[in-house]
């Protein structure tokens, strides 16, 4: 359908029908006063946000296959600028170009379906971090330096970087579109099923919110509704059977609130309450996309080792012949 | 194991306009490209158009922080005086600018911020916050503020009274005042006037003071004013500045 994936264009329709939807939910509600004008505010600023970022993220992967991977490239350099402003690492400019360069060569390797250089990518930049921050014969706090040089490239570069490879495999765009929407639902199930029925906290030191009833809601509604959208993406497939469905699903769901989780406790860590102030009614692009980070390598790998993605076969569409 | 210290960036958790305008911000890698290619564009254009000679650099500072005062006459002049810096000096030097000319609309500010890496200075309101602010950032890292103490460009080239503010950034402190005179920038770019002329400019660098010994208050801010103010008037009339570098 108009050159999509059905099951993308049908997740992206649905996407934009509740969005149209939904202002006028509010406006029926704030009739009937349901809303304190505080509340309101709030849901307006956030929906605003939403009205602006869901064409900002569906978009480049209905696109196609390139702006897909460069829209992942963008998303892992900007994550990378918030963390490092957070942290204080972005004085270190070596480290920092280090890891952006890392970025845009995953991001190379991506557009060129280079498997190989793409993998290869992680010990070579590691390496580099590690060498490079010897230059400003500096050794006291050398390992910091070095260390959250790694981290934030272990986590932004690699982690995300797999959401651009995924593009290139078979129906990846309909998984991108799916894993996407369901790892935003997890947050948004998490915290409904929280407010219902959770009473006993998930880790309150960590994340004070987070209830454990929250956390087993979001994992029953979430492999639900992953198991059905990839029932329909990998129809008659090896994947298309109730045990991986399920697994694919509760994957998604723990791995989706684990990145959650990380972010928390990076914040506490730090001490800040947001990590940036990107997105109006959000914080930073980290305190919205934080759960997209470890489901990314989860299910490329899940999916590439069942289904295949074609990584055995080198194409190498841009360094090839 | 003691706990790892964090630095969030000095503008953290500011809006982007409000961080472009904050004097705290801080030049990350974005910046420090663009930063470095404006440099290099004024350098050449300096040295090209305007035949920029300068006396005196043996008198700025090996290391950071300091202070660059000098007459005020153009927009040429705070692009004068930082690219008398030598090159690892010159990305910690911020030009102090007028925040009515360099900060109210978006796009000036995104260029103040990102090319000049000037720090606003409200002209109405500036209260003796901001001050307090550029003197922590400059007692607390290394920084280099270009200045201007008479607060605005002359319009007949003459030097006209210096402001006290620059007092209480520096008294009580050991941090060195630099006093500049930059001759032939009134001639080629007068404040009424858009397009610089091909004048020649020539900067002298006069040897650097220090204010440990006056009082952080009003008598010291104007003590401080007066003996500058003196300085750069020196540089002007006496010519080239003394020879031997103060120790």
């Amino acid at each position: 359908m108009f050159g999509l994936h059905p099951v993308a264009f049908w997740i992206a329709a649905g996407i934009a029908a509740v969005l149209l939807i939904t202002p006028l939910l509010f406006l029926v509600l704030d009739k009937a006063g349901k809303l304190t004008p505080t509340l309101s505010t709030d849901l307006w600023t956030r929906y605003k946000s939403w009205l602006f970022l869901t064409p900002l993220m569906v978009g480049p992967l209905l696109a196609g296959r390139l702006p897909a991977i460069i829209g992942v490239g963008v998303l892992s350099l900007a994550c990378y600028r918030e963390f490092a402003r957070a942290t204080g690492m972005f004085r270190y400019r070596t480290i920092s170009a280090v890891v952006g360069l890392g970025i845009l060569l995953l991001t190379f390797a991506a557009a060129d379906r280079w498997y190989g250089f793409f993998v290869a990518l992680s010990s070579l930049t590691i390496s580099l971090l590690v060498i490079i921050a010897l230059f400003d014969d500096e050794p006291k706090g050398y390992i910091q330096r070095v260390a959250l040089g790694i981290f934030a490239f272990s986590l932004f570069g690699v982690c995300l970087g797999h959401y651009g490879y995924f593009a290139n495999g078979p129906a990846g765009q309909a998984f991108l579109v799916a894993i996407l929407l369901c790892v935003e639902l997890n947050d948004v199930f998490a915290y409904c099923s929280g407010k219902t029925f959770g009473r006993r906290k998930l880790c309150p030191n960590t994340s004070p919110n987070k209830t454990i009833g929250g956390a087993l809601g979001a994992a029953i509604l979430t492999t639900a509704l992953f198991a059905f959208l990839v029932h329909l993406i990998a129809h008659g497939t090896v994947l298309d059977q109730p045990v991986h469905l399920i697994a694919l699903g509760l994957l998604l769901s723990l791995t989706g609130q684990f990145g959650d989780l990380v972010m928390s406790s990076i914040k506490r860590d730090l001490g800040v309450k947001d990590l940036g102030v990107t997105i109006p009614g959000h914080g930073g692009l980290l305190d919205r996309f934080d759960s997209l980070i470890f489901v990314g390598p989860a299910m490329f790998h899940y999916v590439n080792y069942f289904l295949g993605l074609g990584l055995d076969q080198p194409v190498r569409s841009i360094t090839g012949q | 194991m003691d706990d790892w210290q964090y630095k969030p960036a000095g503008d953290h958790g500011l809006k982007h306009e409000e961080s472009l305008r904050s004097l705290r911000r801080e030049t990350g890698l974005i910046g420090t490209v663009t930063q470095s290619a404006w440099r290099l564009a004024v350098r050449a254009y300096l040295r090209g158009y305007h035949r920029l000679r300068v006396d005196g650099a043996e008198h700025l500072p090996q290391r950071p922080s300091f202070v660059m005062v000098a007459n005020h006459t153009s927009h040429l002049d705070a692009l004068t005086l930082a690219s008398a810096l030598p090159w690892n000096l010159r990305r910690f030097a911020f030009p102090i600018a007028a925040g009515d000319v360099f900060f109210e609309t978006p796009a000036v500010a995104l260029f103040s911020a990102m090319m000049l890496n000037a720090l606003p200075m409200w002209r109405k309101s500036c209260g003796p916050h901001a001050m307090q602010q550029l003197r922590a950032r400059l007692l607390s890292e290394p920084t280099i503020y270009v200045l201007f103490p008479e607060g605005t460009r002359s319009r007949d080239g003459s030097l006209g009274r210096f402001k006290p503010g620059l007092g209480m950034i520096v008294a009580e402190s050991e941090v060195p005042v630099v006093p500049c005179f930059l001759d032939g920038a009134h001639a080629a770019c007068p404040a009424n006037r858009k397009m610089p002329l091909p004048l020649p400019l020539h900067l002298r660098i006069g040897p650097p003071l220090s204010f440990a010994g006056v009082k952080n208050e009003r008598a010291g801010w104007q003590e401080i004013a007066a003996k500058l103010e003196a300085a750069v008037g020196a540089l002007r009339n006496g010519g080239a500045p003394p020879a031997v570098p103060q120790a």
